[in-house]
This record gives C-alpha cells, sequence and structure tokens, in this order.
C-alpha cells in the first residue's frame, strides 16, 4: 500500500514545512519487480516442446505453466517450480524419445514435471523433474532414485542405451 | 485408528495426472496420500463432491475416480522390498466426511506396484 508518513514539524514553524519520506514497505522491491515476462527464447523452449513432446504434450506444459496457479488443485498442490521446468529444459534438449513412444507429460502435486514413456520393451520409463533435481525410475529393473541437474547428460546417456 | 481392511478407497484422477493414454505414477507417490472411503459415501456421490472440491482451475477436469481395496494396498505394500505397512486413517473434513489420508511414504517404486491394481470408475456423460 502507497502511504506518505509526514515528519513531525518543529513546534515554532508557523508554517512547517512537511518532508516526506517513503515507509518501510515501500523501500522495498515491489511486487512490479518480479512480474513474469517472456524469456527471448520462449519461442524456442515451445518449439523445443513441440518437437519432443508433440502437440498434446507442449499444450500439457503450457496450461500447467498458464493455469495452475498457487491455489490449484484442492489447495495443498504446489505451482509448477521454475526450477523444475529449468531442468526439464535442459533435459528436453538432450534427449531422443523412441519415435513410436510419445511421451506423457504431468504436473505433480509438488509443483514437479513428470514425464513417462516406454522403453523398446514397453517398460515404463518415468522422471519426475523436481526443485531440486529429477526422480527417475526404470519399470525393467524396478530401479528409482534422484540426481542432481548437473547429472542430467549422464542421465540422458543412460536413457539412450534402454 | 486406521480403517478396516475390508473397506474400499477411493482417489479422484484429474487432468494433471492423466492425459487421455497414460496415468501419472505420481497419482500414488509421496506422504498423506488424500484418498475418500466408499462406505460413508457412495461412489455415485463421490463425482460431485470431488468436482466441486477439486477442478480447480477449470481448466483441470475430474476425468475418472480410481478404487482400491484397502487389505490390497496392504498387502501391495508388505510384498514390496522393504515391506511398508500401509494404513489409511480417518481424516473426516466439512467437505467430505469420507475424507482419509494414507500417512505412510510411497516410493514410486511401490506407486508403480499399486496402480496396475486400481479399478477405474469413467465419469458419467451426465456430469
Amino acid at each position: 500500500m502507497n502511504t506518505l508518513v509526514a515528519s513531525q514539524a518543529t513546534a515554532d514553524d508557523r508554517w512547517p514545512e512537511a518532508t516526506y519520506r517513503l515507509s518501510e514497505a515501500l523501500q522495498e522491491r515491489t511486487r512490479s519487480d518480479s512480474v513474469h515476462r517472456p524469456a527471448p527464447d520462449e519461442a524456442e523452449f515451445e518449439d523445443l516442446l513441440f518437437r519432443k513432446l508433440g502437440r498434446r504434450g507442449w499444450g500439457r506444459v503450457l496450461q500447467f505453466r498458464k493455469y495452475y496457479t498457487p491455489g490449484w488443485g484442492t489447495g495443498v498442490e504446489k505451482p509448477l517450480s521454475p526450477k523444475a521446468l529449468g531442468g526439464f529444459s535442459r533435459f528436453l534438449g538432450q534427449v531422443a524419445f523412441p519415435k513410436d513412444k510419445e511421451p506423457s507429460v504431468f504436473l505433480t502435486d509438488r509443483g514437479g514435471l513428470e514425464v513417462v514413456w516406454e522403453d523398446a520393451n514397453s517398460k515404463s520409463i518415468q522422471l519426475e523433474f523436481t526443485s531440486s533435481g529429477v526422480e527417475f525410475y526404470h519399470e525393467a529393473k524396478d530401479e528409482e532414485g534422484f540426481i542432481r541437474f548437473e547429472e542430467i547428460p549422464s542421465l540422458v546417456g543412460r536413457i539412450a542405451t534402454l | 485408528m486406521p480403517i478396516s481392511a475390508q473397506e474400499d478407497i477411493v482417489r479422484a484422477i484429474c487432468s494433471d495426472k492423466w492425459d487421455g493414454q497414460r496415468l501419472s505414477p505420481s497419482l500414488f507417490v509421496g506422504k498423506n496420500i488424500s484418498v475418500s472411503r466408499l462406505a460413508i459415501v457412495p461412489l455415485d456421490d463421490h463425482w460431485e463432491m470431488f468436482r466441486s472440491h477439486v477442478e480447480k482451475p477449470p481448466e483441470r477436469r475430474l476425468e475418472r475416480i480410481a478404487e482400491i481395496n484397502v487389505g490390497k494396498l496392504q498387502t501391495i505394500g508388505g510384498e514390496q522390498a522393504p515391506s511398508v505397512h500401509l494404513t489409511v486413517e480417518p481424516k473426516p473434513e466439512v467437505w467430505n466426511q469420507a475424507h482419509a489420508e494414507i500417512p505412510q511414504n510411497i516410493t514410486r517404486g511401490l506407486a508403480n506396484k499399486i496402480l496396475p491394481q486400481l479399478k477405474f470408475h469413467e465419469r458419467p456423460k451426465s456430469l
């Protein structure tokens, strides 16, 4: 809220010259400073989404970003984490999904992006990009684990061999 | 007190967890998974109750309802390595007196054992 605070004038000033200073709230960064602006490479990112996930996945990610704001669902679910989205973008830039296995993408309750598809033997491969890294699961080996974003290249390398 | 192994529980599946082809394994991943008891509220009444509470934003559509027996859920947990003793605890809420939670942490691996055992109910065309 914008408020002006007048300083106390001296007693012998007939027409005290009011001086003003900003209240503490106004001295801090305003909410408008953090308004999200599309990054310059937004079009490239959308193109990447479309190429790797197809029309369905592309549309779903856009919907998760645009409509699933704080308070979505029952109210306890978290909006899509920017860090999760960043990790997901890095992964998409490097991965090659099987041509006939278009992946599915989901928004998880903790604000992660989950991508699911099947390997050559129709066994499920699942990744969830969270705010802190990537949770993975491979049905063929009943193997699950967690990696940091820095390890995405090695994850992509492993996926290529499945 | 945990609910009986004889009871059946349901969980709402919305469009963020179902894309028309695959179901999100995260539906059953984590702690305090929300479920609802069919012994308290019949399945037919769950549709409107879930719709009014979970379809936010409007783009989030209630697509299906998944059902599983509590005893079956516990068997799956017991067969996991290491085994997990799953329970369902009543947590009635104003909007749903049948609300309950699974307090234990369900890993992605365990969730992948639960999903194939779910019975799915499709959204009635009248909704």
